[in-house]
């Protein structure tokens, strides 16, 4: 059986093991909180725990509802009352209130699961991943069989050159189950190589070999049945020309011996061969906004798209009602603007986790979801030998999954 | 960062200088401005900027730019690909903006020998604001699966130019600014 799995942003921390911090809280009359909240706000804001609600409330066994308050941070060792700052200590007298020290927890929750457990030492608030992305809750029977299909595709691709196995890349766009754009590796030399070069140009643009030419008809690799067990594993072995796996190997290849010499680049890794594909078909479909458009599209097209994403920030108590909701405003909008925003919305089916380059280019150009079906132990930058999707200071993150093949083989 | 400015020596600046004239290339192509130059043996012998807007393919960063006229042209002199690498070994790179994450990690695959940078790269730098493919594995770059190669790195060569004109391209994106005239596409001949 195959399966698909969702490669988190970041290892998740074991709930009961989340670190925490210390704080002042103290059990306040109702009718004093909204004041006391806004003073708290203004003089001793919780800079770093935004995550963290100022108010619990507790609900006693006599039926009757207690109210506290975090005051302010406490410190760590020091665990005595007076430190409390002057100011705090000032409305803690005037409203004749016992502090007492309690934990929170200091990182915010990435998982439900997490959340969940830190609500029992105080409660937090959960925000679902912002780009809050189809199929990180899983994907419906549909769409599986889609993104197997659209794997298929890539497995065949990278067995498609008669001289030895690479990575391939295809990027699709999902809302129309549509092959965006479709690449393997150029990083070295394969004799009959890129067979579309036939004006003996050495553009690189020339290069990466467009699905149609290779498949009269992918529609049934899409619908048929996965390759055994047995060739993936002998696929998986066979995997020494792999540009993201062995990306320093291209000095080690021997001179070509065909004239079509140009089809060698070490960085043409199939990702980015392919989103320079999806890019060209971006200005062959689209033509005449490279002139008329002047930055304020583009400028109007991220506006759209950060209150977009502003809008999917929403609390956990909304989310359930409101992702079916979310999803498709999102999907709609993307496609009534026409022509794409780089490949804002598209998803990529790679055979091998791509290496830091290649995931970082994907980043680049925006893409949504990327897929992989084999792990790349010392260059994978998607959960490998590093977590890329996870950077926090990118300016777009996409969601990592992979897909599992015959899970026997793995 | 192996930051030493003080070894900024004028051949330094002289780079850096022509890099920053890329990136004002850029700037009036309505391109991100960044740009950099490829030095051998004290010779430029390839120049790159940003061209992500003109061709819609945002990993058209001006260091791939630069590398791919390199790679195109040692090709078509018939170079084998140890030879390239051979090449590459001997080069420097001088940009004006610290390599991204893609393009640190591109420059160790082909061997760069140095790199001087301009200003840091808080959202993506590669060279020690968010990774630091610069310092490598330490792993003889021989074996084919060794892990990337690191290369030597100098940041904070003309720095404030290159923010200068970071500056000025967001103040042309704002749209209630006056637009700049654009000037015709101007395709960049393979040097
Ligand atoms: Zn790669
Ligand atoms: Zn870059």
């Amino acid at each position: 059986m195959s399966k698909i799995i969702y490669i988190p942003d970041k290892l998740p921390t074991p709930p009961d093991q989340q670190p925490t911090v210390n704080v002042f809280a103290a059990v306040v009359e109702p009718k004093i909180i909204n004041n006391l909240v806004r003073q708290l706000n203004q003089i001793v804001p919780l800079e770093n725990l935004r995550h963290v609600k100022r108010v619990q409330k507790k609900h006693l066994e006599d039926g009757k509802i207690q109210i506290a308050l975090i005051l302010c941070l406490a410190s760590e060792n020091n665990c005595d009352l007076d430190v409390l700052p002057p100011c705090v200590q000032e409305l803690v007298a005037s409203h004749k209130l016992s502090a007492f020290i309690t934990k929170v927890c200091k990182e915010a929750a990435t998982t439900k699961e997490e959340w969940e457990e830190q609500c029992k030492l105080w409660p937090t608030s959960y925000h679902p991943p912002a780009y809050n992305i189809d199929g990180i809750t899983g994907f419906n029977e549909v769409d599986t069989q889609s993104i197997f299909g659209f794997m298929r595709l890539a497995i065949e691709l990278a067995q498609s050159s008669s001289k030895s196995v690479v990575n391939a890349a295809v990027i699709v766009d999902p809302s129309v189950r549509q092959v965006i754009a479709s690449a393997c590796d150029h990083h070295i030399s394969f004799e009959n190589a890129s067979t579309s070069n036939i004006n003996g140009e050495t553009s690189f643009e020339k290069c990466p070999k467009s699905l149609g030419s290779h498949f009269d008809s992918y529609e049934s690799i899409i619908h048929g049945t996965f390759p055994s067990s047995s060739s993936l594993a002998k696929l998986k072995q066979s995997c020494a020309d792999v540009s993201c796996l062995y990306p320093l190997r291209w000095f080690d290849q021997p001179l070509p011996h065909s004239s079509n010499s140009c089809c060698w680049h070490p960085l043409r890794h199939a990702a980015i061969a392919a989103i320079e594909s999806s890019a060209a078909r971006d200005c062959r479909l689209f033509p005449t906004l490279e002139t008329v458009g002047d930055k304020s599209v583009e400028m109007e097209h991220m506006d759209l798209l950060r209150k977009l994403a502003k809008r999917q920030k929403i609390d956990l108590d909304n989310a359930n009602n409101n992702e079916n909701k979310v999803g498709t405003d999102g999907e709609g909008t993307y496609s009534k603007l026409g022509r794409p925003y780089l490949c804002t919305g598209y998803d990529i089916y790679l055979v091998w986790e791509p290496c830091i380059m290649c995931a970082m280019a994907l980043v680049h150009q925006r893409v949504r979801r990327v897929f992989y079906a084999f792990s790349n132990p010392s260059h994978g930058a998607l959960g490998s030998a590093h977590r890329l999707q996870g950077e926090k200071s990118l300016n777009h993150h996409y969601a990592v999954f992979r897909v599992l093949l015959h899970e026997d083989v793995l | 960062m192996d930051s030493s400015v003080e070894d900024c020596s004028s051949d330094t600046l002289r780079f850096m200088e022509l890099a920053i004239q890329q990136a004002k290339l850029a700037l009036n192509n309505l391109e991100v401005p960044v740009g950099c130059v490829i030095v051998e043996d004290g010779m430029v012998i390839a120049t790159g900027r940003n061209r992500t807007t003109e061709t819609r393919n945002a990993t058209r960063h001006a260091e791939m730019e630069a590398i791919d006229i390199l790679i195109e042209a040692w090709q078509r002199d018939g170079l084998s690909t140890s030879e390239v690498a051979d090449k590459f070994s001997k080069c420097k790179l001088y940009v004006t903006c610290e390599p991204c994450i893609m393009c640190a990690s591109a420059l160790s695959i082909i061997g760069i020998k140095e790199v001087y940078y301009g200003c840091a790269n808080d959202k993506f730098g590669g060279c020690g604001s968010i990774l630091s493919l610069h310092l490598g594995s330490g792993e003889a770059p021989t074996s084919g699966n060794g892990l990337g190669r690191g290369f030597k790195c100098t940041a904070g060569i003309m720095a404030s130019e290159a923010v200068g004109l970071f500056r000025s391209f967001y103040e042309q994106g704002n749209p209630n600014a006056p637009k700049p005239h654009r000037p015709l596409v101007n395709h960049q001949a393979g040097q």
